[in-house]
């Protein structure tokens, strides 16, 4: 770009153009925002107690009274459920190989989009706090995490994964762009070198999965699945073939209409007999996930066509007259902006699906909710009314998730919106 | 068909500009439903013609230039542009778009570009030509319609002007050899309206060949081959910019020119 001499720095104010600016003291703030008239005052008399009150008995529980050490005693079990702890190395091994990958990618795309703030010419807009406010709902879960660890090994190895994250971004960051396209490569290779190492040679069945890991192997795996065909649905319900049209319109309409539940049950049980004969049934995980992406897949398919509802046609007539071929057009001008307009939507159905996931302990499987449950029935803390401990820790894990999901949709809302100003 | 009709059509016939025949349009209809919308459109388009056509709203104006590179599908004659004729054919669709570029009365950039991604998207995918080449001929092409500061902009940054400025750019990123403009100021306040008419004057004195759809009767006057009224979905004079405003033929003609100038 140097040869076109763009100007790249900004417009900025002098300091004496600046808006004047406001300063309240907190005694004043007070005055304006809670005591400001007589019902308010009133409110704030009645509420503050109240709300001081369910604060102390919260913090009461949660430092004092708890006892946590049903959480201590069952961490390994709240992460991985029922997995053989002879083969606990396997799991060890595929966070060390993901923190690897996802390193590194995200080394490789904060060096893109430092390349393209400059060449756009506004400020690349990273900060250590920035990135700290980013990474802290991680750190609140890894704290969390962390203080209920007994023994030493754990810690060295999450430390070891922490490293090579960060070994992995600084190698992200060095890749030149000419060779940015081997990272889709590499983290297509970790996610299967990781799948190798737990499950192949002599590796872990997926039946024996649970806690933690099967969540977020559920959650994610549907996301990533139920996104792409959410997608190639919503386009094929817009297809001009009445054929393909009127599949993937049963297709929403039936899946729509029927309770997950009842849905993983007929995953779990119905299934199996309708593959055809010398078919091998994928295991009762598998089935899970596909029931949970065939269930996704419905709604994001309705969002995305929402979304390509809100395209001017315009748009179209615009790429059409510049000779792009139809699937061009999609790829680069209508699904960007469609995507982009209902980034809320989609993130809420990702969050919901997140939670649902939960919901696969009716059909046997023992999630990280399904911990949560059975640990309370163990002989030592049975009849002990620990549930609240459990629950609240499990509960905990999955709002971090939640709100990590949330925040990140808001941040790339953001940044997405740039030309919307 | 009356005396002067006749001498119209002939008119209709004549290619100006080189005199070699850049897009031909013969006996073509077009219909919404049951609204005619062409109604046996005859005419021909010399390369390096420029041709301006006006009338009254609802009279198929629009309609004719979107048939022309296919965002409307005509129903009945034919349409031969650079001698490919248009048909269902998908490839022969893309040829003539290829061909043929066209700036649109709402502008219609991408909003999700900068300004420099907007007039490189179909160089880069279409023609396939390298990054460093599409970039530097982008950046002529601003330097061209007097806005190189606004590369690395978003559109709605842009005033309307800059807007339609860039519009043309990106239709001219393609190397086009007909530009089809359909009321490429309608949109635009008062003040912006020169801007773009200048860029489109400087492009036609470079001698592309153009179909302006337009009520700007100053530029049809004073750039204008030929001047094509329309009424009523279909043409109803056809002639110099001369003969057009001082020796109008047909009483729908006169008093439409009673009503706008």
């Amino acid at each position: 770009m140097s040869d076109t001499n763009v100007p790249t720095s900004e417009y900025r104010p002098q300091a004496s153009e600046q808006p004047p600016t406001r300063t309240t003291s907190p005694r004043e703030w007070v005055r304006l925002n809670l005591f400001n008239t007589w019902y308010n005052s009133l409110l704030t008399v009645v509420l503050a107690p109240l709300v001081g009150y369910v604060i102390y008995r919260a913090l009461r529980f949660v430092f004092v009274t708890a006892r946590w050490e049903i959480i201590e005693v069952n961490l390994t079990n709240f992460m991985v459920g029922t997995f053989p702890r002879g083969e606990l190395w396997r799991v060890w091994g595929a966070i060390i190989i993901l923190g690897l990958v996802i390193g590194l990618g995200l080394g490789v795309t904060s060096r893109a989009s430092a390349e393209t703030a400059r060449a756009r010419g506004v400020a690349a807009g990273t900060s250590w706090s920035l990135v700290a406010r980013r990474a802290a709902p991680a750190l609140l879960l890894l704290v969390a995490l962390v203080v209920f660890v007994r023994t030493a090994t754990p810690l060295l190895l999450l430390a070891a994964a922490l490293a090579v994250a960060a070994g992995g971004y600084v190698a992200g960051r060095w890749i030149p762009p000419q060779h940015r396209r081997w990272m889709h490569i590499a983290v297509v290779a970790g996610l299967a070198g990781s799948y190798v190492v737990m499950t192949q040679f002599g590796g872990v069945n997926l039946a024996h999965w649970g806690g933690l890991m099967l969540t977020v192997f559920l959650a994610v795996g549907g996301i990533a699945l139920a996104f792409p065909v959410g997608i190639i649905v919503a386009l094929g319900r817009r297809s001009k073939l009445p054929a393909i049209r009127v599949v993937s319109m049963l297709y929403i309409e039936l899946i729509r209409g029927l309770p997950l539940i009842a849905l993983l049950y007929m995953g779990w049980l119905i299934l199996p007999f309708l593959l055809p004969i010398g078919f091998p049934t994928p295991g009762r995980t598998w089935r899970a996930l596909i029931v949970l992406l065939v269930f996704t897949a419905a709604y994001v398919a309705e969002i995305v066509r929402g979304g390509l509802q809100s395209i001017p046609k315009g748009q179209y007539e615009a790429a059409q007259a510049l000779g792009l071929p139809a699937w061009k057009m999609m790829r680069l001008v209508i699904l960007p902006q469609a995507l982009r307009n209902v980034i809320p939507a989609l993130v809420g159905q990702f969050i919901s699906l997140f939670k649902d996931t939960s919901l696969v302990l009716l059909i046997a499987l023992t999630d990280l909710l399904g911990v949560a449950r059975r640990v309370t029935q163990q002989p030592e803390f049975l009849g002990q009314g620990l549930h609240a401990e459990s629950l609240l820790f499990v509960s905990f894990i999955y709002w971090v998730g939640s709100y990590w999901m949330s925040r990140e949709s808001q941040r790339m809302e953001q940044r997405l919106g740039l030309g919307e100003r | 068909m009356t005396d002067t009709s006749t001498s119209l059509i002939r008119d209709a016939w004549k290619a100006g500009g080189t005199g070699e025949e850049m897009i031909r349009c013969e006996t073509v209809d077009k219909w919404f439903g049951a609204f005619q919308a062409l109604r046996q459109i005859d005419l021909v388009v010399g390369r390096q013609e420029v041709v301006v056509v006006c009338g009254p709203s609802g009279s198929g104006k629009s309609t004719l230039i979107r048939c022309i590179n296919r965002l409307e599908k005509h129903d009945a004659g034919t349409i031969v542009v650079d001698g490919i004729e248009l048909s269902d054919d998908v490839r022969n669709i893309q040829e003539v778009r290829r061909e043929v570029g066209m700036v649109f009365q709402q502008f219609n950039l991408f909003p999700h570009l900068t300004i420099l991604e907007n007039i490189t998207l179909a160089p880069r995918q279409v023609r396939r030509l390298p990054k460093d080449e599409t970039d530097s001929h982008a950046m002529e092409l601003l330097e061209r319609v007097k806005i190189p500061e606004q590369a690395h902009k978003y559109p709605a940054q842009l005033s309307g002007g800059q807007q339609q400025r860039v519009a043309i750019a990106r239709a001219l990123a393609m190397k086009p050899k007909v530009m089809l403009f359909d009321e490429p100021t309608s949109a635009l306040d008062p003040e912006m309206i020169k801007e773009v008419l200048d860029a489109m004057v400087e492009l036609a004195e470079s001698g592309m060949t153009m179909i302006v759809v337009s009520h700007e009767m100053g530029f049809a006057r004073a750039v204008a081959d030929r001047i094509v009224f329309m009424a009523d979905s279909e043409i109803v004079e056809v002639g110099t910019p001369e003969h057009f405003f001082t020796d109008p033929q047909e009483e729908r003609t006169k008093l439409f020119l009673s009503q706008i100038l």
